[in-house]
């Protein structure tokens, strides 16, 4: 403790001997490569999709964003985000494509908005990376789908805003709510662990969440089993299959808007699932970003799910930590329909147990 | 190369009955059809699902689940409906358009419809439709590509066959960079993976008002093929052959054609695009029976039919995950191509 | 009956041939002479309707029993299902072959000699073997116009004679009109009643073989010395034949 006391000091009198040099922060990426700003990045450019809401939320502000992916900005428009931070409407979302080889940045465009950090996936290639590098743009690398990338991408996001105690202070919550869970989780007796199948697809075709996915690390944390572990990703499934393993609870994504649990109730097989006879469907909320992939919010989508899944074991009062969370989050008290609008009470309100998420006034 | 070698008047084509080898087939179409109903992911005993299905006709008392008998009467039964009239369809159309060209690389897609079809798919993937808006945009995107095709290859009222196979070489690379445009612009999240799956082929979503959506196009394309059967010989002679034997050559050309894109739009409609089948089939097809279209035609449908029943199968049981049939198609078919290419031409050298 | 009249066919600003007039009745033949280039086949197909005319005016039935030049070796069915293809127009769009076809079919390859080939594929034919059956097959069109390019081009001799035998044979029935082109002189003084001598694009003569076959006209129309010689044979009518004197004739 001395030491590291006595280096501060140390550090401290080199910054003062040495005025004119700027300050240089270093910090690791997700790839575990050294990305070092000679000052706290003013402009920061987002390419991964779920990266913009992240620093957003790390940031408490909307203005060091000056470019995201376009689908990072459909879910802000959509989403709760744009209302809370109107400016981020304005962002540049035009320096990537949407569809397939759409994280491949336009460097040129990049290049206009004088970005000072760049961020990009770590995890698809060195193609997308090349560029960036060779125009001489700072790029930070992130990489996505697990608990452990979600916390490191908070910290990285955290040292590229220059607020890494943000970062710490977000994953202190995740720390405390899986806490919690896994505490309550544990008196659930195997025999009454329930089947979860999440449909990552069910507007055209079904695709279900397979083992190695965030959704099967939620399910399994609340105490659940995921009905389709046996699927490597998101593997397209039919009917049939779903039917064999007759789930107690579907899931279905957030990310196709049109989808709502009708889809489940009005099909021929599907309808006759454990889960659609005791009306356990239930699609996934949306708030500052979508709550099935891992986010800022994951949390608030553990505490969702385990009070629909075991109502009796897990009692969170998912009204009272939505506001808590935003507060924290994003500065930003929602209404009651702001809240209404996160949980989808419309599209879930007659699913089973929905009824412990409606307003106090109506509950 | 030559279409195919008719087999000599070898002793063992005379040892096999006409009769014998038609039973022979129609017991295999049978026997993959019956193969496909009993297994699936959902565990049922084939016998009992050989007796829900009987049950419709005949009275059976009833000692399974109401889940036993949707899963038979409600998915497998019409998969395997759409899976065979896909495969007939898809392998007729083969072994005619290979005919028309005298070309054995012909398949049905050369006409530029189905990736023409594809893009309409992938359209309304994209535009967020599904069910009869996608099968629609995909039947009409299909039709149009074929008349593009139709009116770009004609040059002073005639279309000779290396324009037609060469126009529809570029409307099909028009439409495929349109099909990449869309996935380029498609949300990564949603979209774009149904498309890329849809475009892969699959009878997943397989229903029988699909089934009463694909069936008259496939079946009234099949029906004008058989009764094209003896023109398409002709036709197979060459263009100034066919001529001067008095045939309106490119009104029964376009007959023709306008029969295999009523089969390949119908098909790529309710199942994606699903390769290989129009090319491969109509090949194993000539080997047992020579290239005359009127024995050609029924056994390249039947065997097209079992040969999709199987790969179907295997796309929908062997993992939990559904394989795109065009997956497994190529990886079948390309080796299977292979070895009847080199068989033709060991014949055709035996000779 | 087949004819032309006043016929001529025009590629972009140059004839290839024109003002050709002939009629030829049933139970004749007609032999086409003329050096490479000079449109032989062009006539052939404008009479088989199959290149459009310029000029004139074509009398032919609704079909015509045409046999190409050469028929490629990759027609992948049986001889007889060759032959009976020849009943396509009649049996309509979506008709196929029956029983009355297959015995015209089998008649037509009696007729020519061919019975045997029947079950035979195609391509597994000779040469020679393939002109028969597309012989056949012409006929079995039922035409009474039988129009033939330069069908013993690609024969050896005993095949040329197979052909030209069986091309007698047809005429003696007395029901076609046959009209076939050739390289060979001797072959038109063999069989043909007629001959058409395509001279140049414009300049054509016809007549009886006999008189038509001159010498003169020979000479000009290959462009080297040609000599009619009349052989005695033992115990028959003597015959007509052409000698070509080639390379000047002397060694």
């Amino acid at each position: 403790m001395i030491w590291a006391e006595f280096l501060g000091v140390a550090a401290l009198l080199i910054g003062c001997a040495a005025p004119l040099r700027a300050q240089a922060s270093c910090f690791d990426d997700l790839t575990a490569r050294q990305v070092c700003l000679d000052r706290p990045a003013e402009r920061v450019v987002t390419i991964p999709m779920p990266s913009a809401s992240t620093f957003i939320a790390v940031d408490g502000a909307a203005q060091r964003l000056v470019g995201m992916h376009p689908a990072s900005k459909r879910a802000i428009d959509e989403g709760l985000l744009g209302r809370i931070f109107p400016q981020a409407r304005a962002i540049d979302a035009s320096i990537a494509g949407a569809g397939s080889d759409g994280f491949m940045p336009n460097v040129e465009t990049l290049a206009r908005l004088d970005p000072d950090i760049v961020v990009q996936w770590g995890d698809r290639g060195d193609d997308i990376v090349g560029p960036l590098r060779n125009a001489g743009l700072t790029a930070a690398l992130l990489r996505y789908g697990t608990e452990p990338f979600a916390r490191g991408n908070l910290t990285l996001m955290g040292d590229i805003a220059g607020k890494p105690e943000r970062a710490k202070e977000l994953i202190a919550w995740r720390d405390a709510t899986i806490a919690d869970i896994e505490k309550a989780a544990r008196d659930i007796r195997d025999g009454r662990r329930l089947k979860v199948v999440f449909l990552q697809r069910a507007a055209s075709g079904l695709a279900a969440a397979g083992a190695n996915s965030y959704n099967d690390f939620c399910i399994r944390l609340v105490g659940g089993v995921n009905a389709a572990a046996e699927l490597v990703g998101a593997g397209a499934v039919n009917a049939e299959q779903i039917a064999q393993w007759d789930p107690d609870v579907i899931l279905l994504n957030s990310f196709e808007e049109q989808l709502a649990p009708a889809r489940i109730y009005d099909d021929a097989i599907l309808s006759a699932t454990r889960a659609a006879r005791e009306r356990r469907v239930y699609k996934m909320p949306i708030g500052g970003y979508r709550w099935d992939p891992p986010s800022q919010e994951s949390p608030l989508t553990w505490m969702w799910l385990a009070d629909i899944l075991y109502p009796g074991a897990f009692h969170f009062d998912l009204r009272a930590e939505i506001a808590r969370a935003y507060r924290l989050l994003y500065g930003f008290s929602p209404s009651d329909s702001d809240m209404d609008e996160i949980l989808r009470i419309r599209t879930n309100g007659d699913a089973r147990h929905y009824e412990r998420f409606a307003t106090s006034a109506t509950r | 190369m030559s279409l195919a070698t008719t087999t000599d008047e070898t002793p063992q084509r005379r040892a096999i009955p006409r009769w014998a080898g038609a039973l022979a087939i129609l017991t295999l179409l049978l026997a993959a059809a019956l193969t496909a109903l009993c297994v699936g992911r959902f565990q049922i005993a084939p016998l009992k699902a050989i007796a829900i299905l009987l049950s419709r006709v005949a009275p059976l008392s009833a000692d399974w689940s109401v889940m036993d008998e949707r899963i038979i009467l409600l998915v497998r039964a019409p998969r395997v409906l759409l899976a065979a009239l896909c495969g007939a369809g898809l392998a007729a159309g083969g072994a005619a358009l290979q005919g028309v060209f005298r070309n054995p690389l012909v398949a049905p897609q050369i006409l530029g419809v189905s990736p023409g079809a594809a893009f309409g798919g992938a359209l309304a993937i994209s535009l967020g439709l599904d069910g009869f808006a996608l099968i629609g945009a995909a039947f009409g995107f299909g039709a149009f590509a074929l008349l593009l095709v139709g009116c770009l290859a004609r040059v002073e009222g005639r279309s000779d066959t290396v324009m037609l196979v060469l126009t529809g070489v570029v409307i099909g690379a028009l439409f495929a960079a349109l099909v990449s445009l869309l996935q380029f612009v498609a949300d990564p999240n949603s979209s774009l993976p149904a498309i890329i799956f849809w475009l892969m082929g699959s009878f997943s979503a397989a229903t029988w008002a699909r089934v009463g959506v694909a069936a008259p196009g496939v079946l009234i394309g099949m029906a004008t093929l058989w009764l094209l059967r003896f023109r398409i010989d002709v036709l197979s002679l060459g263009e100034e052959e066919a001529r001067a034997l008095g045939l309106p050559v490119e009104r029964d050309r376009w007959l023709v054609f306008a029969a295999v894109a009523l089969i390949e739009g119908a098909a790529v409609a309710v199942a994606g695009v699903v390769g290989w089948v129009g090319l491969v089939v109509p090949h194993a097809a000539r080997l047992l029976v020579g290239a005359d279209q009127r024995a050609l035609l029924p056994v390249s449908a039947a065997l097209g039919a079992a040969y999709l029943l199987l790969v179907d199968s295997l796309a929908r049981s062997v993992t939990a995950a559904e394989i795109p049939l065009g997956v497994i198609t190529a990886l079948m078919g390309a080796p299977a191509f292979a070895a009847l290419l080199r068989q033709t031409r060991r014949k055709e050298l035996g000779a | 009956m087949i004819g032309l009249d006043k016929a001529g066919v025009r590629r972009g600003p140059r004839w290839i041939f024109s003002d050709v007039s002939f009629r030829l009745e049933t139970g004749r033949i007609l032999a086409v002479l003329g050096p490479n280039g000079r449109g032989k086949t062009t006539l052939i197909k404008a009479l088989a309707g199959l290149v459009p005319l310029s000029a004139g005016r074509r009398i032919a039935p609704p079909v015509i029993g045409y046999v190409s030049q050469s028929i490629g070796a990759d027609i992948p069915y049986r001889a007889l299902d060759v032959v009976v293809m020849g009943r396509a127009l009649g049996l309509g769009l979506f008709g196929a072959p029956g029983a009355t076809d297959y015995r015209a079919a089998h008649a037509a390859l009696e007729l020519v000699g061919a019975r045997d080939f029947a079950e035979r594929p195609f391509d597994r034919l000779s040469g020679g073997e393939r002109q028969i059956v597309l012989l056949a097959r012409a006929l079995a069109t039922g035409s009474p116009a039988l129009v033939l390019d330069e069908p013993a081009s690609a024969l050896d001799l005993a095949n040329q004679d197979r052909l030209l035998r069986v091309l007698k044979d047809v005429k003696r029935q007395g029901r076609h009109a046959i009209l076939f082109s050739t390289h060979l002189p001797q072959h038109a003084l063999s069989v043909s009643d007629e001959a058409l001598l395509m001279l140049s694009a414009s300049e054509h003569a016809i007549g009886p073989t006999t008189t038509a076959l001159n010498e003169g006209d020979l000479t000009r129309l290959y462009g080297l010395a040609v000599r009619r010689v009349t052989l005695d044979l033992d115990g028959s009518a003597p015959i007509d034949t052409v000698v070509p004197l080639f390379a000047g004739a002397a060694p």
